[in-house]
C-alpha cells in the first residue's frame, strides 16, 4: 500500500507487504478469478524481444483507460520484471491478471533461482552477466524499481529452483 | 453530441477520388482511418495531420487543405514568416536571398524568418530545461505532427512536452507588435502568413494547442508559393533591394539539428525522426526508460522539415542546400537580449496541452474490460494476416471495431473463405 516500507518478514518470501494488509497477501498466494487474463512467454537472452510483453499489457492498460500516472508505474515494473527474466533466468512466462480495481502481474521462470533474495533487493547490486551489461542493463536496480512502482510485492526463490515474482499495482491514485 | 467547435484538419479525403484500396488505413500512426462501403473515413478525433496517408494514396484523393496567396487581399499590409526548409527548395543559380527578395514581388510587405531566432530559440530552450530539473525528458514541441501524437496516443506524456510558442509563433507575436508599433497600422490590419512545409503546420495555424491568442492568419503551401516565384523570377533582375538573411540559424529545417543545438555539458539531447520511430521511442519514455536524457526531439517527416509533403525539392537536395548555405553563412543574430527577456516574463508561454485521448474501449472501466474480453475471443476467431482488406487497419483493430459495433465478424473475407472451404472439405 502506498507509503508502505518493505516489511521483512520471518517468511524471507514475502516483500514489501504491509503486515496489516494480509488482504495483498492472500490475493497474490490465492488470486481471485480476474475478470481478463493476458500470458506471455519469454526469452532467455533475447535482448531484441526484451519489453514486448510489457509493452502489450501497457496498451491493454491504456486501452481500459487506466490512470496515466499509475500506466507509467504498471510500464516500467513490468518491463523491469521482464528483463529480469531475460538476462538471468533460462525462460519463463508472465501472466498479467486485471480485475475491477487493480492489475496482478506475475513471473514465472525456469531457474536457476536466486541465491539470496536480501541482496538482490539491494540497490546496486548486480549478478548480470558481460552481454546484460553490454545491454546497458545490469545496474542493481531491477527488483528494488519493481518494488518502487508497486504497490504490494512478492518474491520466492532459492537457487537450483526457479523463482516466482509477483506485484499488485492498484488502479486507483494514491490521494496526495 | 457535443458542442465544441470543429476541430480543424488540413488533411482533406474526397470521398469522390478514393477507391477504397486501404493504403491509408495500413500507414496510419494512430490508425484514425477505415475503410466502409469502399470509401475511406477519417475519424477527426484521433487524425493528428501527420501526412502519412497523402504520400501512399495512389489516387490523390487525400489532399492537404491550405491557404493561398489570394488571401493576402484581405489585409492591408501581409507579412510572410518563412520555414527554414523554404531555403532549400530553390536551385543555387538562384539562391537564398533571391528567394527571398521574390516574396516582396508576389503580395508582401515584408518578410521574416524561421532561422531568425534558431540561436535565440536553443538558449530559452536550454534555460527552460534547467528550470525544470524534475521534468525528464523533456520532449520537443517545435513539430505539431509530434505534439498531436503525444496528444492522442501518449496523453501521459503532455507535461514532459516543452510549454513554450515554436519559434514561427514567436515571431508572430513579435512582429505584429511591431508593425503596429512601426507602421501605425491597426492589428486586424496585418496578415500574418506562414509558409509552410507540411500538413501538421497549416493544421497548427488553424488549431492551435495552447496558445493564449490569434497569431497567425494564415499557412500558405511552400509548393504553392514556390511557383509563383518562379513565375515571377524575371522581373527579380531590377530588383536590388537589401536582403538581410540568416542562414546560420537555418539548421533546424534538417533533422538532428535542434537537438545538436541545444547539447550543451549538462544537457543530454537525442534526436528521432520519422513517424514510427517518434512512436517507439514515445513508448520508450512513458516506461521510463529513457530519463537519462534532458530534451528529446521528436519530427515526423524523415527528414525533418525537408521532408514535408508541401515541399517541392527531393528532401536529400534540400538538405544538402542548406547544409551548404549553413556552413558558409556569417553568424548573424537579431536582438537576442530582446527575446529572452520576453521568454523570461512569460510572454511565450502555453497553456497546459490538454489529452485528446482516444484509446480507452470504453470511457466506463468495467464496460472497457467487458469490451477487452470480446476483443480478445475475437482475435482468437481471425487469421492474423494484418492484411487490412476488411478496411481496418489490423486483426486487432478490426476486434477493437467489431467490439465496440463498427464492424462485423464477417467483414474479414479470408475468415468466410476459409470456412467455406471448411464446411467443403
Amino acid at each position: 500500500m502506498p507509503g508502505s516500507e518493505a516489511v521483512k518478514s520471518n517468511k524471507p518470501e514475502f516483500w514489501d507487504i504491509d503486515q496489516d494488509v494480509d488482504d495483498n497477501k492472500s490475493f497474490i498466494l490465492k488470486p481471485p478469478e480476474p475478470e481478463l487474463v493476458m500470458d506471455y512467454e519469454v526469452e532467455a537472452r533475447n535482448y531484441a524481444k526484451a519489453g514486448k510483453a510489457s509493452t502489450d499489457i501497457k496498451l491493454t492498460l491504456k486501452k481500459l483507460g487506466v490512470d496515466p500516472v499509475i500506466l507509467r508505474k504498471a510500464a516500467i515494473a513490468c518491463y523491469e520484471a521482464e528483463i529480469n527474466v531475460v538476462a538471468h533466468s533460462k525462460g519463463g512466462k508472465i501472466f498479467a491478471y486485471i480485475y475491477d480495481d487493480r492489475v496482478l502481474i506475475k513471473l514465472v521462470d525456469d531457474g536457476p533461482g536466486i541465491k539470496n533474495i536480501d541482496q538482490a533487493m539491494l540497490p546496486g547490486f548486480s549478478t548480470a552477466d558481460e552481454l546484460a551489461r553490454e545491454m546497458g542493463f545490469g545496474a542493481g536496480l531491477g527488483l528494488p524499481n519493481i518494488k518502487k512502482n508497486c504497490d504490494a510485492m512478492y518474491i520466492t526463490s532459492s537457487l537450483g529452483s526457479n523463482t516466482i515474482l509477483a506485484f499488485i499495482i492498484f488502479f486507483t491514485p494514491p490521494e496526495s | 453530441m457535443d458542442n465544441k467547435k470543429k476541430y480543424f484538419h488540413s488533411v482533406t479525403l474526397s470521398r469522390d477520388k478514393c477507391v477504397g484500396c486501404t493504403r491509408c488505413v495500413r500507414v496510419c500512426p494512430t490508425e484514425a482511418i477505415r475503410v466502409r462501403n469502399q470509401k475511406a473515413i477519417i475519424e477527426p478525433s484521433k487524425c493528428i495531420d501527420c501526412g502519412q496517408c497523402i504520400d501512399v494514396c495512389p489516387t490523390n484523393a487525400i489532399t492537404i487543405k491550405h491557404d493561398s496567396l489570394k488571401d493576402l487581399k484581405r489585409y492591408k499590409y501581409n507579412l510572410a514568416i518563412i520555414s527554414a526548409s523554404y531555403a532549400g527548395q530553390f536551385s543555387e543559380d538562384i539562391g537564398h536571398e533571391k528567394a527571398l527578395r521574390a516574396l516582396y514581388h508576389i503580395g508582401f510587405d515584408d518578410v521574416a524568418e524561421q532561422a531568425m531566432i534558431t540561436h535565440i530559440t536553443a538558449e530559452i530552450i536550454r534555460d527552460y530545461i534547467r528550470i525544470h530539473p524534475k521534468i525528464r525528458p523533456i520532449l520537443s514541441s517545435s513539430c505539431p505532427a509530434t505534439v498531436r501524437l503525444i496528444q492522442v496516443r501518449f496523453p501521459s506524456l503532455l507535461t514532459n512536452l516543452l510549454h513554450i510558442e515554436s519559434p514561427m509563433s514567436i515571431l508572430a507575436k513579435y512582429y505584429r507588435d511591431k508593425i503596429v508599433k512601426e507602421k501605425r497600422i491597426k492589428p486586424e490590419e496585418i496578415g500574418i502568413f506562414l509558409i509552410v512545409p507540411s500538413a501538421a503546420q497549416v493544421t497548427a495555424v488553424h488549431q492551435p494547442e495552447g496558445t493564449y491568442k490569434h497569431l497567425h492568419d494564415g499557412a500558405i503551401a511552400i509548393s504553392e508559393v514556390y511557383t509563383k516565384v518562379m513565375d515571377n523570377i524575371k522581373r527579380l533582375e531590377k530588383d536590388e533591394r537589401e536582403i538581410v538573411s540568416y542562414a546560420n540559424g537555418l539548421s533546424w529545417a534538417l533533422a538532428g539539428q535542434e537537438a545538436e543545438e541545444i547539447a550543451a555539458d549538462d544537457i543530454k539531447t537525442l534526436a528521432v525522426c520519422g513517424i514510427h520511430n517518434v512512436i517507439d521511442i514515445l513508448s520508450n519514455i512513458e516506461s521510463h526508460r529513457l530519463d537519462q536524457y534532458d530534451y528529446i526531439e521528436l519530427r515526423n517527416c524523415p527528414q525533418g522539415c525537408v521532408g514535408g509533403s508541401l515541399n517541392v525539392e527531393n528532401p536529400f537536395v534540400a538538405e544538402n542546400r542548406i547544409r551548404s548555405m549553413v556552413k558558409s553563412s556569417q553568424k548573424k543574430n537579431i536582438d537576442d537580449d530582446y527575446f529572452f527577456n520576453l521568454y523570461r516574463e512569460g510572454y511565450f508561454d502555453v497553456m497546459p496541452l490538454e489529452p485528446r485521448s482516444i484509446m480507452e474501449l470504453d470511457k466506463d472501466f468495467k464496460k472497457a474490460i467487458s469490451k477487452m474480453k470480446k476483443v480478445k475471443e475475437i482475435v482468437a476467431e481471425l487469421p492474423g494476416l494484418d492484411c487490412g482488406v476488411c478496411g481496418s487497419p489490423t486483426c486487432k483493430a478490426l476486434a477493437e471495431d467489431i467490439a465496440k459495433g463498427e464492424a462485423r465478424l464477417e467483414d474479414c473475407i479470408i475468415r468466410s473463405r476459409r470456412q467455406k472451404k471448411q464446411d467443403k472439405g
